[in-house]
């Protein structure tokens, strides 16, 4: 039934085409001439949304990171005042040091902008944007009109979203996770991050899920069903197959994030009580009857978990492609990695309620999702695995990228193992909202994302703007980033019972022995913070004076995929003429006794495909 | 929509005979299985409340609702015969089931709110016992998918009804594969959302 109604389809389209040019029809015409304002802000060229997607996830990385330097400054030095604080910060920081209440916010808002924002928004919405009709071989997304949608919704999410700060009682202050009761109710005399501030940030998040949705449904609906000739799924670089599955996960998790926030509002805002039972306020019973808190940590957690693999998938597929470039080796064991994916992503959906060990759960209850998360470790280490596999003996070239990306496994294998040991129960118990969980979840995907981002970004900058980034400023960004961001997390693995988001530990005798400690993690925290500026100087320098591609030779890297047969200027299309055909997998390196045989090669005579 | 691939006729021609569907259509089921997601995680909800909430007050649903339920259902069949119209190039038939279909939706929501109104006279009101608030909830959730396509539904019958005096604007604004295929997309989202009430009302009917 569906072929009949397409060849209706395209035959008219076929008709139109043809009689096109006598009545001028706009819709046919694609040699018009793009107006600036199509051109950089509202386009619908893949290559230009992902640059925007890039630019405003910077700029959210810039926010984020500013804001744990403030909070870091509280923690490290809890006795000292920084009268600069007041200068910037007025009333939140009275006296130059920063208020509890802030405190809080500053907390909420980090995780919200770090999770979301940077590597949700700016990690997925980039790489997908750019690579997927690049590596596949597309003239552009399945919906362009969708895709810009999609970056304008994140637009909005941003401005709302920073706009929180700057209203009279802050932004949210009740953590990331926007639990309930202190998020449920609109009481600023409780809790100042719960009046207006919350508002806004459900209003930010319920746009930013709108627009990870229309990016998402674009993303697989063109890899999907737009590959060029010859590029059958197993071809497919392992880039795409990430990107495919970290959108397969936001589909169909977001929306349950989405359902929570909604019963959130309709608690806060027209006094039902989904999540309230019960309150009792300075002596007063409120009348909220019948509701359950953990009903939204359930709703919240079945996106919340996936959420951590929509982070860390994308950077995965980055470091694939980077470790197999740039050690010229074939990646190892690739059906094992689209396997490994896959499993993932399957796991991923029942492994939520970890999260929730001390809710009180059945504990019979808890020991399947023990099972589900000590299972989800086969497939990661299988990825471990087989990218050490893939360098292992190979001709590597030490560059930004590589370095990167060799940090990415760095950072997943020790974040991974603490993993193991909190997704036991009978320990997690223990270690439930202390730092060891900070130093898990910031190591295993915070840092390691950021690191597959940054990898994909020196890697794919000459494809992005046909200059290359500074060499030198890349190797003090990276060194700093890998010792630093281990000298922040690494302590915080046997800072024992020391609990997270406390404002300060001066009440508790029993963790004034990690007074040092804390001070050297805030000093780490500030100079990692200063070192990712020169990130953002080497980019925003190296898009006008860096290094330029040479001439014809647009194929840096020497790497085999699509996007390095694209002409360097930017060409709404991608490809001036045909679209390469696609004729082997996207691994040749090292073979035949070539460096590398891209993939729009024919196959030579007698040579057996790589299957 | 601006959609570069699509001039592109040997192009499209060439991806079509490779997977045997249009990718737009493709996202748009797979925009329905989200929404799907987003409506088992409300009534997943009902039902874990249902569960452990000892003083679950269970009421009669108003009847309102069950009026609603065939309204939508006729939205559904009007909204198929204006396609099946269109294609035929009837177009003033077309027309007046597109406005049919439009009227028959809004009264959609007008029923949806007596039916509001009804439970708060029941002594259901949306502050009250949760097993009522879920009834708000719910409807409003699924009221706000069918707001947007009333919405794109408008849009439509905004260009159907501007044509309807000059058959060359028609031919060009109405009569174009490009037309025709957002129609057919916006008729299976209808079907969509009348579907999911069809979910709803046999839900909340085992549940209440």
């Amino acid at each position: 039934m569906h072929s009949a109604e397409i060849n209706v389809n395209t035959d008219l389209h076929a008709h139109g085409h043809d009689h096109g040019h006598d009545h001028a029809h706009g819709h046919d015409d694609h040699h018009h001439e793009e107006t600036w304002i199509q051109k950089y802000i509202f386009s619908t060229d893949h290559k230009m949304i992902g640059k925007q997607f890039l630019i405003t996830g910077m700029f959210w990385g810039i926010v984020g990171g500013l804001l744990s330097v403030l909070f870091r400054l509280q923690l490290g030095w809890p006795n000292e005042t920084f009268p600069f604080l007041e200068t910037f910060l007025g009333r939140w920081a009275e006296g130059g040091k920063i208020s509890n209440e802030f405190y809080l916010s500053l907390v909420t808002m980090h995780g919200t902008i770090l999770v979301f924002f940077v590597l949700t928004g700016g990690l997925s919405g980039t790489f997908a944007n750019l690579l997927i009709p690049y590596q596949l071989g597309i003239r552009d997304m399945a919906s362009g009109f969708m895709n810009m949608l999609s970056y304008w919704f994140f637009f909005a999410a941003s401005v709302v979203m920073l706009s929180s700060f700057f209203i009279q009682t802050g932004p949210a202050s009740g953590g990331w996770t926007a639990y309930p009761p202190i998020n449920g109710i609109k009481d600023i005399a409780l809790n100042k991050g719960s009046g207006l501030g919350f508002d806004l940030w459900a209003l930010a998040m319920t746009l930013f899920v709108v627009s990870s949705l229309l990016g998402g449904l674009n993303y697989v609906a063109t890899i999907l069903n737009m590959r060029t000739k010859g590029m059958t799924m197993m071809k497919m670089p392992l880039t795409i197959w990430a990107f495919m599955f970290t959108a397969v996960l936001g589909i169909l998790s977001f929306p349950a994030l989405l359902a929570g926030v909604s019963l959130l509002e309709f608690d806060r805002l027209l006094g039902t009580s989904f999540y309230l039972n019960d309150i009792i306020i300075n002596g007063n019973l409120l009348d909220y009857k019948g509701g359950s808190p953990i009903l939204y940590q359930h709703l919240f957690w079945f996106l919340g978990h996936p959420e951590v693999y929509i982070i860390i998938l994308p950077a995965m597929g980055i470091v694939s492609e980077v470790l197999s470039v740039h050690a010229r080796k074939p990646i190892f064991g690739y059906r094992a990695m689209v396997i490994s994916i896959m499993a993932i992503v399957i796991i991923a959906f029942l492994v939520w309620a970890h999260h929730m060990f001390v809710t009180g759960m059945n504990p019979n209850l808890g020991a399947v999702f023990v099972l589900f998360t000590l299972l989800i470790a086969v497939p990661s280490a299988i990825k471990v695995f087989n990218w050490i596999g893939t360098i292992w003996k190979g001709s590597i070239r030490l560059n930004t990228p590589m370095l990167f990306a060799i940090g990415f496994v760095s950072f997943f294998i020790s974040g991974g193992l603490t993993g193991i040991m909190l997704g036991n129960s009978a320990i997690d118990i223990q270690l439930h909202d202390t730092y060891f969980v900070v130093a898990h979840f910031h190591i295993v995907m915070g840092v390691a994302a950021f690191c597959g981002m940054f990898a994909g970004v020196y890697h794919w900058f000459p494809r992005f703007y046909g200059r290359f980034m500074n060499e030198t400023l890349g190797l003090i960004h990276f060194w700093i980033t890998l010792i630093g961001a281990y000298a922040i997390f690494f302590p915080m693995h046997f800072m024992t019972g020391l609990p997270r988001r406390y404002f300060s530990f001066a009440n508790f005798e029993t963790f004034n022995n990690f007074n040092n400690l804390t001070e050297f993690i805030s000093v780490a925290a500030i100079v990692v913070f200063f070192a990712q500026l020169v990130f953002i100087v080497n980019f925003f320098y190296s898009i006008f004076k860096g290094r330029k591609l040479e001439g014809e030779y647009n194929n840096p890297w020497g790497g085999t995929t699509l996007e390095w047969t694209a002409p360097v200027e930017r060409l709404h299309g991608n490809w001036p003429g045909e679209i390469p055909t696609v004729y082997r997998w996207p691994y040749d390196y090292s073979v035949n006794g070539r460096s590398f045989i891209p993939q729009d090669e024919p196959l030579e005579p007698g040579e057996v495909e790589h299957k | 929509m601006d959609d570069y691939t699509w001039k592109d006729k040997e192009y499209l021609k060439e991806r079509m005979e490779y997977t045997g569907i249009h990718p737009q259509k493709f996202a748009l089921w797979l925009a329905m299985a989200s929404m799907t997601m987003f409506f088992a995680a409300l009534t997943s909800a009902l039902i874990v409340k249902k569960a452990d909430f000892q003083t679950w007050e269970n009421f009669k649903l108003p009847t309102v609702f069950l009026y609603s339920t065939i309204c939508i259902i006729s939205v559904s069949v009007v909204l198929h015969l204006s396609l099946v119209n269109y294609r035929k190039a009837n177009f003033t038939a077309f027309r007046l089931l597109l406005f049919a279909g439009f009227v028959l939706g809004t009264a959609f929501l007008g029923l949806q709110l007596l039916g509001w109104n009804e439970l708060k006279e029941m002594g259901m009101p949306l502050a009250g016992n949760l097993s009522g608030a879920f009834i708000y909830l719910i409807t409003s959730a699924h009221g706000f998918h069918i707001a947007v396509g009333l919405l794109f539904l408008l849009i439509f019958l905004f260009f159907a009804i501007r044509s309807r005096k000059d058959p060359i604007y028609e031919l060009k604004n109405i009569a174009n594969p490009k037309r025709q295929f957002n129609l057919e997309l916006l008729v299976s989202f209808w079907h969509y959302i009348d579907i999911v009430w069809i979910y709803l009302y046999v839900f909340f009917y085992l549940n209440y």
